[in-house]
């Protein structure tokens, strides 16, 4: 597979802003990399521009050594040359073929009989070979966007492109779906760039992550660094979780986890994910966290995390502070409460969260 | 009962309908799908013939095929004969006149198939005009059901350009509706009522079995994404 | 304004004025215009050059009395007159329908008149090199001859008498299948003039006309043919009855007959 996608594109629009992007980011095998921004932000825009759907008003588009767009030598190669599978929120399954009619479309064999086998292996990969004869109107959500992978995978693209694909589906099937993506991924040995809004699924699926806010691109790089260190306060707010924990779930009992991040162990409510992942992703909201001068007993909350404040910024009314406790974690205070604490960079002081304020994700 | 005349004009219409599908097509396709800024211009002049009165239409269609043109002295030297008062050309007329019938209900049928459909295609390697096969014409066929019988049925009831570039003859260019007219012009009303009542008949059965036909086959083909 | 109401406004001012047009006078073929002091007059289609230049000569001897004329197939006009169309008098290429106008009870019988007898000419284009005036019809069987024009024998009197001199030459058999047929006898004139015929049989009074200045003709023998006899008929529901008479009068004397002998018709003395 290629090494990395280079996009450095200008999209204008009537009555607006329009799109300026510019990112380069690796695309290893078997990875996702996510376009994550609120609506409107230009993800889309940015997602079309790769696919070839679109023409950028000006930029640059590389594919590992390969150029698809360059406006000033006048490039632009054709969304069909470019090998690239495609996944809309939509589906836009043919309707008047059948399950196995939308897989094979793509697929170029001259022979019959091999797209047909080729196939009804991808087919059997998301396991809808019972579906195979039907039509994409029998077909529930789920089965759909199953449907739209396996077109899409058919032909073996060299990149996977997906738009909010499961956005329209009942939270257990987009578990499910997640994890469907995520072997597809690795068995083809390629590359995926997925665009939502659902902070959610950036945490749950991408490796890589592309913050994209207002038609710019405000940060790139991994998922974890880019959600604990957000680069701006637009960011931030648009990432919206203040603290990100990469988790194992020790222990399950009576609808609690115990959870172990390095040396400190947490206590969350037990979210069910069917029996699913140890790897799980702690998520906690600044304004969920307490700080408080020593370990107070008989207190409802069940974590309190003794740390040392790292950093304190004004917000407001507010503060902001930063804390180490074994693992990062960010608490919002007022400017009393801080001043009555005493806290300031260096200090000691216990963080206490509740069980119900942290929000658990399963990593995908 | 003008039964020469009647198999002269069902003969044309089957004739301009066939003709329409393989000219309409292509034009219907450009009109769907290109993004040229003077377009609309094209689509005026498609539409003519639904403003012109027909009498326009043939006497601009007898000079344009006549002896004095370009076209009709090609077609004199390649056929050996010339195209007024032919059938080949009350063929070129119905073609012209009946276009915009043809033409606007093909291109409204690929029109409405949705963009996501044709995008998701070309992601699948098909290049444009391959998806307009597999993927437009499938989709489309009530537009182009539509197209074909508009036609057909609007060649049937052709007067004016028949009159201007036909000739009139027996068998050959006297089709049914001029039949009806030189019947009442000369004062026989019995026989222009008889083949009046035929073609009313007729012209009817086929619009209703069409209508008909469109609200139960057809809608097993939805023509929109899902 | 609300879009909504724009379009409502647009909308409601369109039907208006279509109504008003609607409600207005208006002036469709074979419906008599102008003032209501006029004289209306329908007349066939071929007779257009002779008949306004005695419209003209009319007028000059009656100042008074202005004239409209409209122009039309005498089939149409018959089935129109029949139902009421307020014409004050009827001319006919063929005497015969304005016969079986008074038959009918819509025309006052004894106001029938013969005004001309036609004659038929065989009409080429200049650029032809036909040789119609030394072989007459028999020049109609040239191979080079692919199309001759004639008006429609069904309806009309110019078709018939064509049919019929062709018949009388001893032609008929061989032009047949070369027969075009015009809906009448201008339109026959036409397919000539355009090239796509390259002979027809058309009204003498036609061919003298500055339309077919592009072309030279040939009379065809009186005796070729049955006689053409041209004819009209006061309409019984006349409202000028009074001047259409006086017009009557005009189109059977020295003058009017000067007038129509100027266009190739021969009058009855």
């Amino acid at each position: 597979m290629a090494g990395s996608l280079a996009l450095s594109i200008e999209r204008r629009f009537t009555g607006g802003p329009g799109v300026v992007a510019d990112f380069t980011v690796p695309l290893d095998a078997g990875s996702i990399v996510v376009l994550f921004g609120p609506s409107g932000s230009g993800k889309t825009t940015v997602l079309r521009a790769i696919a070839g759907l679109d023409r950028p008003d000006r930029g640059v588009i590389r594919f590992g050594s390969e150029t698809w767009v360059d406006t000033s030598a006048g490039t632009f190669l054709a969304p069909q040359a470019r090998c690239v599978g495609c996944v809309f929120q939509e589906t836009a399954l043919f309707p008047h073929l059948t399950v196995r009619g939308n897989v094979e479309y793509g697929v170029r064999d001259r022979d019959r009989a091999a797209r047909t086998a080729r196939a009804d292996d991808v087919l059997a990969l998301v396991e809808l070979t019972g579906q195979a004869g039907s039509f994409p109107r029998e077909l529930s959500g789920g089965q759909g966007q199953r449907t739209a992978l396996a077109r899409a995978l058919a032909p073996h693209p060299r990149l996977l492109l997906l738009d909010e694909p499961f956005t329209g589906l009942d939270s257990p099937v987009r578990l499910r779906m997640r994890r469907l993506l995520r072997t597809l991924v690795r068995e083809f040995g390629i590359a995926a760039i997925l665009v939502t809004h659902d902070r959610n699924e950036a945490i749950a699926l991408g490796d890589q992550m592309i913050v994209i806010a207002g038609g710019r691109v405000r940060q790139v790089g991994a998922v974890l660094d880019v959600l604990r260190r957000p680069a701006d306060v637009d960011v931030a707010h648009s990432v919206g979780v203040d603290a990100v924990i990469p988790a194992r779930i020790e222990r399950r009992h009576g609808g609690l986890v115990d959870l172990r991040v390095g040396e400190v162990m947490l206590r969350a409510v037990d979210t069910d994910f069917d029996g699913g992942p140890r790897d799980i992703v702690a998520c906690i909201r600044a304004e969920d966290v307490t700080l408080e001068r020593a370990v107070v007993v008989n207190v409802s909350a069940r974590n309190h995390l003794p740390g040392r404040v790292v950093g304190v910024e004004a917000e407001g009314p507010l503060d902001r502070v930063t804390l180490d406790c074994g693992f990062p974690l960010v608490a919002l205070v007022t400017r009393q409460a801080r001043e009555e604490l005493g806290l300031r960079e260096g200090g000691e002081v216990v963080a206490a969260v509740k069980a119900t304020a942290i929000h658990l994700v399963p990593r995908a | 009962m003008d039964w020469t005349a009647i198999w002269v004009s069902v003969r044309l219409s089957l004739a301009t309908m066939a003709v329409l599908v393989v000219v309409g097509v292509p034009i219907a396709y450009w009109v769907a799908f290109s993004r040229w800024r003077w377009k609309f211009l094209v689509e005026a002049i498609v539409a003519l013939p639904l403003v012109l009165p027909p009498t326009v239409l043939g006497f601009y269609v007898l000079m344009a095929i006549g002896p004095r043109s370009p076209a009709g002295r090609l077609y004199e030297a390649v056929a050996g004969s010339g195209l007024p008062f032919t059938f080949a050309g009350l063929l070129v007329a119905s073609v012209l006149y009946s276009l915009p019938f043809a033409v606007q209900p093909f291109s409204a049928g690929f029109a409405a198939v949705d963009a996501r459909l044709l995008e998701a295609s070309w992601m699948l390697g098909i290049s444009r005009l391959e998806t307009f096969r597999r993927i437009v014409l499938p989709l489309s066929v009530r537009g182009l059901v539509t197209g074909m019988v508009l036609s057909f049925a609007h060649t049937l009831g052709e007067f004016g350009v028949v009159l201007m570039v036909g000739g009139n003859r027996p068998g050959v260019t006297r089709t049914v509706s001029v039949s009806i007219y030189d019947h009442v012009q000369a004062l026989d009303y019995a026989s222009a009522g008889q083949t009046s009542l035929l073609l009313l008949g007729v012209s009817f059965v086929i619009l209703a079995v069409t209508y008909a036909l469109q609200k139960t086959v057809w809608a097993a083909w939805p023509s929109h994404g899902r | 304004m609300k879009p909504r109401i724009q379009q409502l406004a647009a909308g409601v001012a369109l039907t208006a004025a279509g109504l008003l047009a609607a409600c207005a006078e208006s002036t469709a073929p074979g419906e008599p215009a102008g003032p209501s002091a006029t004289l209306s007059v329908a007349a066939a289609s071929d007779l257009r050059y002779a008949l306004d230049d005695v419209v003209t000569a009319f007028h000059t001897e009656h100042p008074d009395i202005e004239v409209a004329v409209s122009y039309g197939s005498s089939g149409s006009f018959y089935a129109q007159l029949l139902n009421g169309a307020p014409f004050d008098l009827f001319l006919s290429a063929d005497v015969e329908y304005a016969r079986r106008v008074a038959d009918q009870g819509a025309g006052l019988r004894d106001s029938l008149f013969t005004y001309a007898e036609g004659r038929l000419a065989i009409w080429v284009a200049s650029s032809s090199a036909l040789d119609i005036d030394g072989r007459g019809l028999e020049a109609l069987t040239d191979a080079a001859v692919t199309r001759v024009a004639i008006a429609n024998p069904e309806h009309a009197p110019y078709g018939r008498a064509a049919e019929a001199a062709l018949r009388a030459a001893g032609v008929y058999d061989t032009v047949r299948p070369k027969l075009v047929l015009g809906e009448n006898v201008s339109q026959a004139l036409q397919f000539v003039e355009s090239g796509a015929a390259q002979v027809g049989l058309v009204a003498l009074s036609l061919a003298l006309a500055p339309a077919a200045a592009a072309g030279r003709h040939v009379l065809v023998a009186r005796d070729m043919h049955p006689p053409i006899e041209q004819g009209g008929v006061i309409m019984t529901r006349a409202s000028h009855a009074g001047d259409a008479r006086s017009f009557r009068l005009f189109m059977l004397s020295d003058q009017g007959r000067s007038v129509l002998e100027r266009h190739g018709f021969t009058v009855p003395r």
